[in-house]
């Protein structure tokens, strides 16, 4: 693979840019290549040699931890296809300011709507839990909110993973146009799924406070 | 990292949280979010029709310190503003008067989307053309 710092994580392990990965393809590849940077290995070679196969390896560890997960695994491929969610956010109210006119959002109105309003649901809970001591009633609230949160968690995963499917079948084809539709799809969804993460994180602290 | 004073004073006591009422001609609403970190930033202002002033202002924000210290902010600084002297409200006059870290200098750039987003509301409402529609039928 080489000491090359612009080979990506799925050329380092020799993979094309597919999203449903063989994950233990990947983490057989990723102890063989491991092995190759050991440390024991350049105990005899020059400092420089041995400095440079650290730098790999600590790479090497990067990527692996990047692909296995398939969060970080989506996320670092729209990087890749140039996709820098916050620059663009950014930018576009630089833009917005420059012409006078409302900045056009990223996440679709409809999703900030919910997702305030989940928020909006979840506070009134939790205000009620912290005057209210141990409403029965509330903690029922509060299961039956995070039960709905778990399902649209699952509901985005299972979402994500069609995703990969359509992106990678994308590819196969080499069709620029399907590609760029999975990639905004996916992007829409880890936006969403960024709000449901949070909301889970609340209701689970409103849980346990 | 710590919060500086000013965003620990808006964070501890917000100015001005709640609802204006969105269905009336004379409120325009901002509803804008910050994807990366799932904040999400609702402003409301209340225009006065005769002299374009905004007379009231509020806001309700779901996130960080930062996030709301900055909506707090905004929602003082456009108070009192005619709609044209608020849109130039900028994101780095936030960031100079919380002293915002650049990690949360997003937070100031929501609350200037914010903003913006409730003027573009508002005019929409009351059929002021925005200026960049006035700029592209311009140049047509």
């Amino acid at each position: 693979m080489g000491g090359d710092e612009q080979s990506d994580y799925f050329t380092i392990f020799s993979m094309p840019a597919r999203l449903v990965i063989d994950l233990p393809a990947l983490e057989k590849s990723f102890y063989a290549l491991s092995r190759r940077l050991h440390p024991d290995r350049f105990a005899a070679r020059p400092a420089d040699e041995q400095a440079a196969a650290l730098a790999e390896s600590s790479r090497l560890n990067d990527a692996y931890r990047t692909l296995k997960d398939p969060i970080a695994r989506t996320a670092y491929l729209l990087k890749l296809e140039g996709v820098e969610m916050e620059e663009q956010s950014s930018s576009a109210t630089a833009a917005a300011r420059a012409t006078g006119s409302s900045k056009k959002q990223i996440v679709p109105e409809d999703l900030l709507e919910e997702a305030f309003e989940l928020n909006m649901q979840l506070e009134e809970m939790r205000m009620a839990k912290q005057m209210g001591e141990d409403d029965p009633q509330l903690r029922k609230d509060l299961l039956a909110a995070k039960s709905s949160f778990d399902a649209k968690m699952a509901a985005a995963q299972a979402e994500l993973e069609a995703l990969w499917t359509r992106w990678d079948a994308a590819l196969d084809a080499d069709d620029a146009t399907a590609k760029a539709a999975a990639r905004d799809a996916m992007v829409a969804l880890l936006n969403r799924r960024s709000y449901l993460r949070n909301l889970v994180r609340d209701v689970n602290d409103a849980l346990e406070a | 990292m710590a919060y500086s004073d000013k965003v620990l004073s808006h964070y501890e006591h917000p100015r001005n949280v709640g609802t204006l009422d969105k269905s009336s001609e004379s409120v325009g609403t901002g509803l804008v979010g910050a994807p990366e970190c799932g904040d999400v930033m609702r402003l409301q202002i209340r225009v006065n029709p005769e002299t374009q002033v905004i007379e009231d202002a509020k806001f309700k924000t779901f996130g960080c310190g930062s996030a709301i210290a900055s909506s707090s902010l905004a929602t003082e600084w456009v108070k009192g503003k005619t709609v044209s002297e608020a849109l130039t409200i900028s994101n780095t006059d936030i960031v100079k008067e919380l002293a915002l870290p650049p990690v949360k200098i997003h937070c100031s750039v929501l609350a200037e989307d914010a903003i913006r987003a409730a003027i573009g509301d508002w005019k929409k409402k009351n059929g002021v053309a925005e200026e960049a529609g006035v700029a592209v039928a311009a140049s047509a």
